[in-house]
């Protein structure tokens, strides 16, 4: 939510009062106007880079990764039919991608080792100085749960929990049934919530 | 409904996924029940908690500028007349080869001498396929007997396997010409027999091809398994997912090259994925 609301307006402010819309967007990128696709880019970037890092845990390889999902998309903006749905469909390139990537990666059980890096100050960032190292100290506490949960738990949650997205939305990203989805958002909050216990008032303020 | 019926859907509650009705029974629920309203509250701080994450991880001018280049050359590579080409002739080949396009570019450079026997006997049933012409008959014979100099094992290998049973109806129209006649008419050879018996079909070529980058793919698989834990793990994972989307491409063009055996187009993208694999694994086993 925070950062599809932080984004909303950027690329208008860039392009201008011509192109104000995803549809038009797309129909001039899909004619071959890169800048059409760069504003695609900006508005959904942050959200996509997010997802698959919280997927894949290393930001080298999130950064390989987005580049990899929006390199598809151009590709295949043809086969874009709705174009209102076009950051569930991203978010669904974004999740092959993801996926494609996981599969090949040392452990199998789909479980990943977020790295461990500096925590980056976000732009809007308003953080107390007094909280910082309990923020920091979650932040790895929150860090360690996400690799934890399984691969499609942790699908569903990110989807879900950072990216505000409707069950009929995260079916039609990763192809799960409601169900199946809600079983796993279930498991996926009671396993976190094991995790950030301690966090739960007991002097965070938020 | 009791407690625990309330519990069990208060995330749907707080996720706003229930219908009407039942939110307002939920809510009319945490409005009398102390113990749901604090299991409600607790899903809430939960939430507040997770919106204080942040990620090592934002987005950097590099990661447009790479996508940008990667579309160009995208761009470069496939000009409008070819795509139109592409879509005249066969619409899902687009996608085939889209799909062999989005795998990283590497060092065109083959050295391992199975891949180059599979890359000649490419373009034999290539040039021959695109002739589409029976009377390219001596030529084909011509040119296998000139692989055949190359790797005996693989002339030998073309000969066991002369199955005719799935045969298309374009390849045993070339099998049944009248070969012993044309032979004798163009080379008064005094062997003209041995010549028929050894000539490979476009079909034997195409697996013959693909036998060779199975094998070379399959040493060089092997070289990168030994080597894999001096691989740098980002530069592996890198690997790892150009190999996936080749694995994925050579899935798809094998489905298509079985459904239709006749089709250059198909056999080439086909071949060529074996290609890509090829120098992705001779990449990785540098590392």
């Amino acid at each position: 939510m925070m950062e599809a609301s932080t984004l909303v307006g950027q690329p208008s402010g860039r392009a201008g009062t011509l192109m104000n819309s995803s549809e038009e967007w797309i129909a001039r990128a899909r004619r071959g106007d890169d800048e059409a696709f760069r504003l695609i880019f900006d508005r959904y970037a942050r959200p996509i880079i997010s997802f698959i890092y919280d997927m894949v845990g290393q930001r080298e390889l999130a950064e390989e990764l987005t580049q990899e999902t929006f390199v598809r998309a151009y590709k295949n903006l043809n086969a874009l039919r709705d174009e209102s749905k076009l950051s569930t469909w991203l978010f669904g390139i974004a999740k092959n991608v993801a996926r494609e990537s996981l599969r090949y990666r040392f452990r199998e059980d789909g479980k990943v080792e977020i790295e461990d890096d500096r925590v980056m100050e976000m732009s809007d960032g308003r953080l107390l100085p007094d909280s910082e190292l309990l923020n920091k100290e979650l932040n790895g506490v929150i860090r360690d749960a996400l690799g934890a949960l399984d691969e499609d738990k942790r699908m569903v949650f990110t989807l879900k929990i950072f990216q505000q997205r409707s069950y009929e939305e995260i079916a039609e990203i990763t192809g799960f049934s409601i169900p199946k989805l809600k079983t796993d958002l279930h498991r996926a909050r009671a396993e976190m919530r094991r995790r950030i216990r301690p966090y739960l008032g007991v002097g965070y303020e938020v | 409904m009791k407690c625990e019926e309330y519990i069990s859907i208060i995330e749907e509650y707080m996720d706003g996924e229930l219908d009407r009705q039942t939110a307002l029974g939920v809510s009319d629920h945490l409005a009398v029940c102390r113990e749901c309203a604090d299991f409600c509250d607790s899903v809430r701080s939960e939430q507040q908690l997770y919106a204080h994450y942040r990620r090592d991880v934002e987005v950097t001018p590099a990661i447009w500028a790479s996508v940008q280049e990667r579309i160009r050359a995208e761009k470069v590579a496939i000009s409008p007349d070819q795509v139109s080409r592409l879509r005249e002739r066969k619409p899902v080949s687009l996608k085939w080869f889209a799909g062999l396009l989005s795998t990283p570019r590497f060092s065109p450079a083959l050295a391992v001498a199975l891949v180059l026997i599979a890359v000649a006997l490419t373009a034999v049933v290539m040039s021959y396929l695109q002739s589409n012409q029976p009377a390219t008959q001596e030529s084909i014979v011509a040119t296998g007997n000139s692989n055949a100099g190359t790797s005996a094992t693989g002339n030998g290998n073309a000969n066991q396997s002369d199955d005719p049973k799935d045969r298309k109806d374009k390849i045993a129209d070339i099998d049944t010409t009248p070969q012993p006649e044309k032979a004798e008419s163009t080379q008064p050879a005094p062997r003209p027999q041995r010549v028929v018996k050894r000539e490979p079909t476009p079909e034997q070529l195409v697996r013959e091809a693909e036998q060779k980058y199975l094998a070379a793919i399959a040493i060089l698989a092997r070289d990168v398994k030994r080597r894999r834990s001096r691989i740098d793990p980002f530069v592996a994972a890198q690997f790892d997912a150009a190999l996936a989307d080749i694995d994925h491409t050579i899935a798809e063009t094998r489905r298509a090259a079985r459904e239709n055996p006749d089709d250059p187009i198909a056999l080439q993208y086909m071949l060529t994925a074996y290609a890509k694999k090829v120098d992705v694994l001779r990449e990785m086993a540098r590392n």
